[in-house]
């Protein structure tokens, strides 16, 4: 992406889709145009293969989730294929709690992630939904094919919800190979496909489970979000229940690099494409879900030196802030930017990677997620 | 002999007629089932939008039958005969 060139920021939120464009400086910032009024908006993304294409995961309270479509920027919107639960008809997945050993049908719930291929599948997305559902669409999403291998897995009788739901909310797609391709499920920990979705293997060595009996499960990990390394591919920054952890093998094995926190819950992490080797998190005290210490902080973890930092000095932002597992983003620019949005519907901007803060002067409702894009990247 | 399905009038709030009819719908039906499959027919974007892909009501979608809500009751299989009108709303929830 160009050096000077203006960013918008995609805020889903609990009411609704807003767009936030800044200036060549990011230090200004217009809010709208606005769009899917009174609807919880889980995620929304750019296409970057596709300029002016945005998807939305809409979930309407009422009347059941939507995958939306924008192809001017996000002035206008339009429901384009939702997939169904794939298992309605031939095989009940859901056991009824008050008789285990009956089984009910369960509709698709609510859409967690949406994510574009890659450029040499320019018409390839891929779509996380509630409960644990993985879909891909092949002609952008006026048709969806289930994943079954993950829609039926085996093992599926024993994944637990997270307290967000049974949510499928990572996907990643390795910009080497568009074969090899990640998840994140809460509360079932991440899996890695190396043949474009047939078959997965689970992915979690080493990464603790405090709220299970076994400490290190194959699976049962409540990851919250992981971030990839545009330099290196194989590198993953994971915000996991348990803690923050790195992989540097394609996720066969993690490590756990917040211990030194001293408290390193949260639930989003953001890895910038210009400055490789960074991920940005916002821990969290784990019982009352916001930021520790009384006022807005971000951290940086930096993996050439193993070591972390505070972008945010202490006190200039002071209040309880909550952030979920979709909330940081970062631009592509140099130095990258960083945006957090929080619980409580500010969204706060950095325009040089976390040197100095404003927050975008709008109160927002609450915000579920942020991301980056630019009216004209590729 | 065939049997004569009465008409009935069929009524969504405000909310659901971008989905679906704007003003009152005659319809002929046995129960709500049908009911909602007649108008999904006539209106393809109201599919999944009332119920879900198990066909049971959506959480928050209420329907009442000569003005019984039979939502949390007999729901979908709620038989409509000598009924005259039903009316779909979205309930009073969220904040």
């Amino acid at each position: 992406m160009a050096r000077k060139e203006p960013v918008r920021i995609l805020v889903g939120t609990r009411k609704g889709t807003y767009v936030v464009t800044g200036d060549a400086r990011r230090r200004r910032w217009k809010v709208g145009p606005v769009a899917h009024e009174g609807n919880e908006v889980y995620h929304v993304v750019a296409d970057p293969r596709h300029p002016g294409d945005l998807y939305a995961a809409v979930n309407n309270p009422f009347f059941g989730p939507e995958v939306q479509r924008s192809r001017d920027g996000g002035r206008k919107w339009k429901e384009i294929a939702t997939p169904l639960n794939p298992l309605r008809k031939d095989r009940a997945f859901q056991m009824n709690e008050a008789s285990p050993s009956t089984p009910v049908p369960r509709p698709l719930n609510n859409l967690w992630h949406i994510e574009p291929g890659l450029a040499s599948e320019p018409e390839t997305l891929y779509l996380g939904a509630d409960p644990h559902l993985l879909f891909r669409s092949t002609d952008l999403g006026r048709s969806w094919e289930p994943i079954a291998s993950i829609n039926e897995h085996p093992a599926r009788k024993d994944w637990a919800p997270g307290f967000g739901g049974a949510c499928l909310h990572t996907i990643l797609v390795d910009p080497r190979d568009a074969r090899r391709l990640y998840i994140g499920l809460s509360a079932v920990g991440t899996f890695r496909s190396e043949d474009g979705g047939a078959s997965w293997r689970p992915r979690n060595r080493g990464v603790e489970t405090p709220f299970l009996p076994e400490k290190f499960p194959e699976t049962g990990q409540c990851v919250h979000h992981v971030a990839l390394d545009a330099e290196d591919p194989d590198t993953f920054y994971r915000q996991d229940h348990g803690g923050i952890y790195v992989s540097r093998d394609r996720m066969d094995s993690w490590t756990r690099i917040g211990k030194a926190l001293g408290g390193d819950f949260g639930f989003g992490v953001a890895s910038p494409p210009s400055a490789p080797g960074r991920a940005y998190f916002v821990p969290l005290n784990d019982r009352a879900r916001v930021i520790g210490g009384g006022h807005f902080q971000v951290l940086e973890w930096n993996d050439r030196r193993r070591k972390w930092r505070r972008l945010v000095r202490p006190g200039a932002f002071p209040g309880d802030f909550g952030v979920q597992r979709e909330g940081i983003a970062t631009d592509a620019l140099d130095p990258p930017g960083i945006y957090v949005g929080t619980t409580t519907g500010q969204l706060f901007a950095s325009p040089d990677a976390g040197r100095s803060w404003s927050l975008v002067p709008f109160q927002f409702p609450a915000i579920h997620s942020v991301s980056a894009a630019s009216p004209a990247s590729p | 002999m065939k049997r004569t399905v009465a008409k009935l009038e069929v009524r969504l709030d405000s909310w659901l007629r971008e989905f679906g009819p704007k003003g009152r719908e005659s319809v002929a039906a046995d129960s709500v089932e049908q009911l909602l499959d007649e108008l999904e027919g006539r209106y393809p974007k109201l599919r999944f939008k009332l119920r879900d892909e198990t066909g049971q009501l959506r959480k928050y979608v209420r329907v009442f039958v000569d003005g019984k809500d039979v939502s949390g009751t007999s729901g979908v299989s709620t038989g409509l005969e000598g009924a005259r009108s039903v009316d779909i709303l979205h309930s009073i929830a969220g904040g």
